[in-house]
């Protein structure tokens, strides 16, 4: 134990050390503490829905009450969806910084609603926002230069090395002095995260495994360090060899195979879908509307014996176009949906062999941030969408009068 | 009857190449318990060389070589545990003082010891007391060698080595230093110090050796009162370093 003392005292009498370490833990906290600060927003941003959607509601259901108008209450009514932070989103907002995560949707053609909010905020999307997981990918790696660029060099250079040598334990010497900058590193890393990710209520088992990824990951970059100190150079060109590994894989790789991935497997914009749907139902005015009705019953059968249209306006053929508008682009969205788990698989498995990357995948999973939790929430978005066309279909394909007490039956969004 | 010497440190037949360089060639040398065995050598003689073999960081291509009685290379950690090594310049750690430094280094030796034992030994070894809780930042090569002496001292270690430990020390601080190695010899320690310095080399040692293209060419034992003659080890030493 009293080895152990002496060489902590060691490493924090060492500027750089306790400089690097000192500057580590404020990075470490400030990330803990941004992270948690955006993902209490949302959950800010979540929790206040509620009151303004029934007041709107109110005002909506006493106007349509007048006339007990189905369509009036499903072309008015908004419905908010939202996709609230897992415990861990704190860590790694990931996609949360750029797809909605709240959509207020109405029982009209849903594609547009859903790809008109595809990217909100495009100048986050490259660097990311400042979290635990851009702490731990991208700078904690520069902070195991600092503490083990000259781990043997700089005694060397002292010159120190030959009579650290002539002891006993020699050996034992440096695996502790490894163990230790690893420990130190990896205590003023993980303990703010820790503590947060305890206090949101996130499970044991995840907080485990990405304390585990963490410590990997630093593993993995000792390693190179000790590497690079094992060709025998100056501290200085130690330094430097391990910044340009840190600049190649941290940045150049992953962006070029970023670039090679978008290319090998093209996916086209969100918005673009938005668009086409919105063509076909803005062409819809334009088809006789019996041609519209035909096509949404040959998909919906089970409202065909809905009495025929009159001459006048009615609102089961306005839902019946925005329906099949959606319909006329499913295969847009099945492609662009398929092309994003296409490279998001890419992705992945650049990440066996880039650890910055299958890091970053890593935490965005666990955190529940990633792509595939995005389009989960697309796929509650879809299924509370479609119980409330069902909803207003049953009044509008039979003429029900909606009165107030029916806008309490419509379906409500439940996040999971 | 005087107690036969045993041999702490030996090296017979050893030789050493780097690559098609001959470092050492048949190298053969002996220093007993409570001697003091200066090798002498011009540039590239081989004496860095034969402190390599010693410590175990070098393994030689033929012969043998013990420390204490145990192979360096073979039986580093334990051999090591039986020497102390003092490079030319003793680097320490300068942000840490004086006592922590030695606290340190016995610790990493395996052999702490409490601080009345290292202030004890900093007195044996003439370190003022004012410098025991400074920083090394400040210290003389003559200061830090006696923090390093001082800690050989607290090891109780067989065998010391030391690699020009009086260069650049001015001569009231290698005749300190002088001063201190005949105290570290009455406890019966070995020691091998390598230099260029001949005068302190008559004024301390038992024996000593030339040592010229990797092996032993001259060796003179002290011998009465004069201990040496100076002059004619001069005109040898002097040859010796003209040949290399």
């Amino acid at each position: 134990m009293r080895i152990w003392m002496h060489e902590l005292r060691l490493l924090l009498r060492a500027r750089l050390a306790l400089v690097a370490l000192a500057l580590l833990g404020t990075l470490s906290i400030a990330a803990v503490v941004a992270g948690s600060a955006e993902v209490d927003r949302q959950r800010d941003a979540i929790a206040v829905i509620a009151e303004p959607q029934e007041s709107d509601i109110a005002a909506i259901a006493a106007w349509v009450d007048k006339s007990k108008d189905a369509g009036s209450a499903a072309y008015y009514s908004f419905h908010p969806t939202w996709d609230a932070p897992s415990p861990l989103a704190f860590a790694a907002i990931g996609m949360r910084d750029v797809a909605p995560f709240i959509l207020r949707v109405r029982a009209l053609g849903l594609e547009a609603q859903i790809y008109d909010g595809d990217i909100f905020n495009p100048e986050l999307a490259l660097p990311g926002r400042f979290d635990f997981a851009f702490l731990l990918v991208f700078l904690a790696p520069l902070f195991v230069i600092a503490l083990f660029h000259d781990l043997v060099s700089g005694e060397r250079e002292a010159g120190r090395e030959p009579m650290l040598c002539a002891l006993p334990g020699a050996r034992r010497l440096w695996l502790r002095r490894v163990a230790l900058r690893f420990a130190m590193l990896f205590l003023v890393l993980a303990l703010p995260f820790t503590i947060a990710a305890i206090h949101s209520g996130a499970g044991a088992g995840a907080i485990l495994l990405i304390l585990a990824a963490a410590a990997a990951y630093l593993l993995f970059w000792i390693a190179l360090a000790l590497l690079v100190g094992r060709l025998g150079w100056s501290s200085v060109a130690n330094a430097a060899t391990l910044a340009s590994c840190w600049l190649v894989l941290t940045l150049v790789l992953p962006t070029l195979a970023h670039v090679t991935i978008n290319r090998a497997i093209p996916v086209g914009q969100g918005t673009e879908i938005a668009l086409a749907q919105r063509e076909k139902v803005n062409s819809a005015w334009e088809i006789p509307r019996e041609e519209t009705m035909r096509r949404f019953y040959a998909t919906h059968p089970e409202w065909a014996d809905s009495p025929p249209l009159g001459p006048e306006f009615h609102y089961k053929w306005y839902l019946a176009f925005h329906q099949v508008g959606d319909e006329s682009v499913a295969g847009q969205v099945r492609a662009y949906r398929a092309g994003l788990e296409r490279r998001d698989a890419a992705a992945r498995t650049l990440g066996w062999v880039l650890p910055p990357v299958g890091l970053q995948a890593l935490l965005t999973r666990l955190a529940e941030t990633d792509l595939e939790a995005q389009l989960a929430y697309q796929d509650r978005i879809r299924d509370f969408h479609r119980h409330l066309r069902e909803f207003y279909y049953g009044y509008l394909f039979t003429d029900r009068p909606f009165g107030q007490e029916d806008f309490a039956r419509a379906p409500r969004f439940a996040s999971p | 009857m005087p107690e036969p010497a045993s041999a702490s440190i030996e090296l017979s037949g050893v030789s050493l190449s780097y690559g098609a360089h001959r470092v050492l060639d048949g190298l053969a040398l002996r220093v007993d318990r409570g001697m003091i065995y200066a090798l002498l050598g011009g540039n590239g003689a081989g004496k860095s060389t034969t402190l390599s073999v010693l410590l175990g960081f070098a393994k030689p291509d033929a012969g043998a070589v013990r420390v204490a009685g145990l192979d360096p290379v073979a039986k580093a950690d334990a051999a090591r545990q039986r020497i102390a090594y003092l490079p030319e310049n003793v680097a320490l750690y300068e942000h840490l003082t004086a006592i922590e430094n030695a606290d340190y280094l016995l610790a990493l030796s395996g052999e702490p010891k409490p601080r009345e034992a290292i202030v004890g030994a900093f007195g044996a070894a003439g370190l003022q007391e004012r410098a025991w809780d400074q920083q090394l930042g400040g210290f003389s090569k003559g200061m830090r060698q006696k923090v390093a002496i001082a800690v050989a001292l607290l090891r109780e270690v067989p065998v010391l080595l030391l690699d020009e430990p009086t260069s650049g020390l001015d001569p009231r601080a290698t005749a300190d230093f002088n001063g201190l190695l005949a105290a570290v010899r009455e406890r019966g320690t070995a020691v091998l110090m390598v230099t260029h310095d001949l005068m302190s080399a008559v004024d301390v040692a038992d024996r000593i050796g030339f040592i010229d293209a990797g092996r032993i060419v001259d060796e003179v034992a002290a011998e009465g009162a004069e201990r040496f003659d100076l002059r004619a080890l001069h005109d040898r030493f002097a040859n010796d370093v003209a040949a290399a």
